[in-house]
């Protein structure tokens, strides 16, 4: 079996987080990502700064944050077509369902509301035709301890058993803000059996599900051919090569 | 009192790791940080199951054993340790192995430490 390459689509830098991209980078590809989406909050309203990285992938990817349904619409179409990545900042009962109802959004982040797990059966349903995935955001359960975790290990098995049954994506992701909430893909694996999704489910939630995204946001504007995309389209156009690229062995993956 | 013949003994795996951290930390320190992690994620029961012992830690780079069954949960248990003695820390499994000298010689001779 090939050894599957691991991405972590919901990482914080500066000024989200407290470490700029490069430092998670250099830490994520030294825990064994071959990428990660740098996914700054919509409302900080700043491009996240020292985008290199070594032999990572690095996505640029936004989290978009608002209160409001039809504001929230809004800026899925202002950030659509600039992004890798575009994730909605979830845990709202009318924010969840906006999400999963916008084919436009890749994932819909923590849905987790204070009431309850935040999908239902309406939701998975939309969720699944819109091809939205659902995260599971694990440093609920790597730094959250007591009550809280009880409550995201109940809500998160709750949303795999339904998320399973209507066929809804799935993504584990770190939501890091800072480089220590990084984890081994290995470990967020282990993490993700604590609240009963199997191994071959948790492997493609951190793997192919991951890149299935990626691969149908590339082919966007900026796309020319595998390997080739524009990067910069505001100054000088500047073509990146991409030396890794993505294999034909993931495309589809996510379907 | 005789020892169990070989087919009755536990069976173990030895979990390689490193722990990337800001400043120095004391096998004392990691020793009762995973203890709470443990306990406070599966148990005193969950404990007893998977068996995990620190064996070996220096240089911010040692062997955990645990239950020949209970890797993934040991992992788990160890993605947990977020501070030791206030500082934020990750423990990171570089491998797993039956034997102490196939963890070491695989996984850590000659391994660098990620420095932040």
């Amino acid at each position: 079996m090939v050894k599957p390459k691991f991405y972590d689509l919901n990482v914080h830098s500066i000024p989200d987080g407290k470490n700029t991209s490069s430092e998670m980078a250099a830490l994520a590809k030294h825990l064994g990502y071959s990428g990660i989406a740098i996914t700054n909050h919509s409302n900080t309203e700043s491009k996240p700064s020292g985008f290199e990285a070594n032999n990572l992938e690095m996505f640029r990817g936004i989290e978009v944050v608002s209160n409001n349904p039809s504001k929230l619409h809004g800026l899925i179409g202002k950030y659509r077509n600039n992004v890798d990545v575009l994730i909605v900042h979830g845990g709202d009962e009318d924010i969840n369902r906006a999400a999963v109802e916008n084919k436009n959004v890749d994932i819909l982040a923590h849905p987790i509301t204070p009431k309850d797990s935040g999908l239902n059966h309406v939701l998975a349903k939309s969720a699944s035709d819109n091809n939205v995935a659902i995260e599971f955001n694990l440093d609920a359960i790597f730094i959250g301890r007591g009550g809280r975790r009880v409550h995201a290990l109940s809500y998160f098995r709750k949303n795999v058993e339904i998320a399973r049954k209507f066929d809804v994506p799935m993504v584990l992701t770190s939501n890091a803000v800072s480089y220590f909430d990084l984890r081994a893909p290995r470990e967020m694996i282990a993490l993700a059996g604590l609240f009963g999704m199997d191994k071959d489910e948790a492997v493609a939630a951190i793997s192919t599900v991951p890149a299935g995204i990626i691969s149908r946001n590339r082919q966007g504007s900026g796309f020319i051919r595998e390997g080739v995309e524009i990067i910069d389209v505001e100054d000088t156009i500047k073509v990146k090569i991409n030396g890794s690229g993505s294999e034909p062995k993931e495309a589809g993956g996510s379907n | 009192m005789k020892i169990l013949p070989p087919t009755l003994r536990d069976k173990k795996r030895y979990l390689a790791f490193e722990l990337i951290c800001e400043h120095d930390v004391t096998r004392e320190e990691l020793l009762r940080e995973m203890f709470s992690c443990v306990g406070s994620l599966i148990g005193d029961v969950g404990s007893s199951e998977c068996g995990i012992r620190i064996l070996t830690f220096e240089d911010s780079k040692g062997i955990i054993r645990c239950a020949h069954n209970k890797t993934e949960q040991t992992r788990a248990t160890v993605a947990t340790i977020t501070h030791i003695g206030g500082k934020r820390v990750i423990v990171h499994i570089l491998g797993i192995s039956g034997t102490v000298a196939g963890a070491t010689k695989k996984y850590l001779e000659g391994i660098e430490v990620f420095t932040l």
